[in-house]
């Protein structure tokens, strides 16, 4: 069985998979960097993502494009976030909180909604179409060469942006005055309003672009992944992107790292659950597993540098 | 007189939030019906009354089945009441639930008491287990730091995996078209308080034991005081000497028991068999039901009766009128945008308190003038 199983990881479609499977979790996690980095808590990814699976879907069916469906969804990512946002930061709704009811709108909110605009229920069934779909592209040159070719191109452009938004999102964190802005915020807001940052306007910039975020992953995942939209798709997606953060010590490259470790859990889960005699319900856990064990991981040692760093003074 | 005006104040902001909650709710009605008066009549007093010909008239069994239904969110929202006060972001209550109902589901086939003793094993067995299911995110979060949040969203979907595989696996009924498990012992069903088919079971009596019980320990023990300190200032618990660790660990443990008592009083009352497939949703609704009522254990009941109330009218709304039932789920989103929001109102809390402080100035000029002109 084991064998079985290597020989099916050991090639260049499972790497493939890897990548595939990683986009969507890498989207709410740089999501939730952008927003941590600020100093607000971004629960909320998980909702996001399902209302903006949705709205991306939708637009994209009524627009027949799929470009103004993903543009759409990041717009309606970027409004919920601002909205999350106006009650945490304006009427001091804590931001938890915040993030929950959206999350009840993700799970309940959006088959309400779809039922209104469309009258079907829990998926949206046979309205999707190729034009609808976000296409994939392969990279000339890169296509030609033998197993790389295979594990690098062909995917959906959106799965190219992912990994591109990470390193724009080095670039805004750190080489730019509204990124300098996000960190000092996050870092110790009052020393940041003393020196004349808006506080509250970095804090909903921060927030919006997490929505934002959160939003591309939506369109992914009923645009591309799952060919449609349907209740249960996020499926933690939004959550483990929370881990994934805080594992990735809130870089973006290491969030990267971590999000692909999380992408390939649950390709493993996709490979396992093929094999005989495997309970696909334990091969489920693998994921959630992966992501508590690595967050206890990260905290053994994050536990041993702070007690490193707390003797070091008395010595 | 300060207090009490503060008290109204605090009253009518609660009521402006549910008023413009159900505002929301009403506006989604109207975009989503095609008979909206019809729709907010059923979801507003349909939980109440039945509309006949003839007139209307009271439902007693629609009453039941409301208070039926707040057995397990009353648990769930006393369970995050507990953590909340503490300031503990546990939110594995939804797949403590799930564990409770199945462990007392599996003990309520396979476990050999004559008597009425039976179900009150089953309970308690799945109460002590949920609470030691919650010491893993409560360990992690006191021994290592791990965010207690994350580590126990993790849980709900591990837990619903690893009961699901035991589910299909070992105790499955593969007689049934559908994945269950073979019936109760009859031993283990918890008895009906009233006659028909409402489900109002002693479980109502036990959770409203447990309301009693969980505002005694949070108001009037040490326990308590010491979970209430440190959620209002972790720091200054820790520096006055409390065991701040042990009494993290102690709310989410009591946490995880509340909830996994209220799953499997809620399997073994409402069911033959246990069914469940997916998480079902208590624990979050737990959540809502604990910010209405303010963290405050004594109207946890009230918050849970409003909560199911809503939720037996949403049903009505989707059985007789066109709007999914799914619109509970925008009422209770809003509700918590809204009633969680400290400065929801603050403008007018503002001119309340410089009223309420310009009278009691005034009030005291006028008292020291008094005094004065005795003195002269």
């Amino acid at each position: 069985m084991l064998e079985q199983l290597l020989n099916s990881i050991l090639k260049a479609d499972f790497l493939f998979a890897v990548l595939r499977i990683t986009a969507p979790i890498l989207f709410a996690t740089l999501g939730a960097v952008v927003a941590e980095k600020a100093g607000v808590v971004n629960i909320g990814l998980e909702g996001t993502m399902m209302i903006t699976a949705l709205f991306g879907f939708l637009i994209a069916y009524w627009t027949q494009s799929w470009i103004l469906g993903v543009l759409g969804a990041v717009l309606v990512g970027a409004l919920l976030g601002l909205m999350m946002g106006f009650f945490a930061l304006k009427l001091k709704t804590d931001i938890i909180l915040a993030g929950i009811a959206v999350n009840m709108l993700g799970a309940g909110g959006t088959i309400f909604l779809l039922n209104m605009f469309t009258g079907l229920r829990g998926n949206t069934g046979n309205l999707v179409s190729p034009n609808i779909l976000i296409p994939t592209i392969s990279i000339p040159l890169i296509n030609k060469i033998p197993i790389l070719g295979e594990i690098l191109s062909g995917h959906a452009i959106l799965t190219y942006l992912a990994f591109l938004f990470v390193w724009l999102m080095w670039v805004l964190l750190y080489k730019t005055p509204v990124g300098l802005n996000i960190r000092a915020v996050g870092e110790n807001a009052d020393a940041a309003s003393s020196v004349g940052v808006s506080v509250l306007k970095v804090k909903y910039i921060a927030i919006a672009l997490s929505g934002a975020m959160a939003g591309f992953g939506g369109a992914f995942m009923s645009m591309y992944y799952s060919q449609g939209w349907n209740s249960g798709m996020v499926a933690g997606r939004g959550f483990i992107a929370l881990a994934a953060q805080a594992m990735g010590r809130g870089e973006p490259v290491g969030s990267m790292l971590s999000s692909l470790l999380f992408g390939m859990a649950q390709a493993l889960r996709t490979k396992v659950s093929g094999l005989q005699g495997v309970s696909s319900y334990l091969v489920a856990m693998i994921p959630y597993l992966v992501t508590v064990i690595g967050l206890v991981l990260y905290s053994i040692g994050q536990t041993r540098k702070m007690r490193k760093h707390s003797i070091r003074p008395v010595l | 007189m300060r207090d009490r005006r503060m008290a109204w104040f605090g009253i009518a902001r609660g009521a402006a939030a549910i008023t413009l909650a159900l505002g929301v709710a009403t506006i989604f009605i109207f975009l989503s019906s095609e008979t909206p008066w019809t729709a907010l009549r059923y979801l507003l007093i349909g939980p109440l009354v039945t509309f006949r010909d003839t007139g209307i008239s009271f439902n007693a069994q629609y009453l039941y089945q409301i208070l039926a239904a707040m057995i397990p969110i009353t648990f769930t929202g006393l369970a995050v009441t507990v953590m909340f006060s503490a300031n503990q972001f546990n939110l594995a209550g939804e797949g403590c639930v799930l564990t409770g109902g199945f462990i007392g589901g599996i003990l309520g086939v396979y476990l050999n008491i004559n008597s009425g003793w039976h179900a009150v094993v089953a309970v308690l067995i799945a109460t002590l287990a949920c609470g030691l299911v919650m010491l893993i995110p409560a360990l992690l979060k006191v021994k290592l730091g791990a965010s207690e949040m994350v580590t126990s969203l993790m849980l709900n979907f591990i837990l619903l995996n690893l009961v699901n595989h035991y589910l299909n696996f070992q105790f499955a009924d593969r007689s049934k078209g559908a994945t269950m498990t073979k019936p109760f012992q009859p031993t283990a069903i918890i008895p009906s308080l009233v006659p028909g088919n409402s489900k109002l079971t002693v479980g109502f009596i036990a959770a409203m034991a447990a309301t009693a019980l969980v505002a005694f320990f949070l108001y009037r023990t040490r326990w308590g005081y010491a979970i209430r300190m440190i959620g209002i200032n972790e720091s200054f618990a820790l520096y006055s000497g409390m065991n701040v660790g042990g009494t993290i660990i102690l709310s989410q443990v009591i946490g995880g028991m509340l909830s996994g008592m209220g799953g499997s009083l809620e399997v073994l009352g409402r069911y033959q068999t246990y069914l469940w497939r997916d998480l079902p949703g208590y624990g979050w609704v737990g959540i809502t039901i604990a910010i209405l009522a303010k963290n405050n254990p004594a109207f946890v009941p009230l918050a849970a009766f409003f909560i199911a109330y809503l939720n037996k009218g949403c049903l009505l709304m989707s059985t007789y009128c066109d709007v999914p039932v799914e619109m509970i789920d925008i009422i209770q989103a809003a509700i918590f945008l809204f009633f969680a929001a400290e400065q929801f109102l603050s403008g007018y809390r503002q001119k309340l308190v410089v009223k309420t402080t310009q009278e009691d100035l005034m009030k005291l000029d006028a008292s020291l003038l008094n005094g004065g002109e005795n003195h002269a």
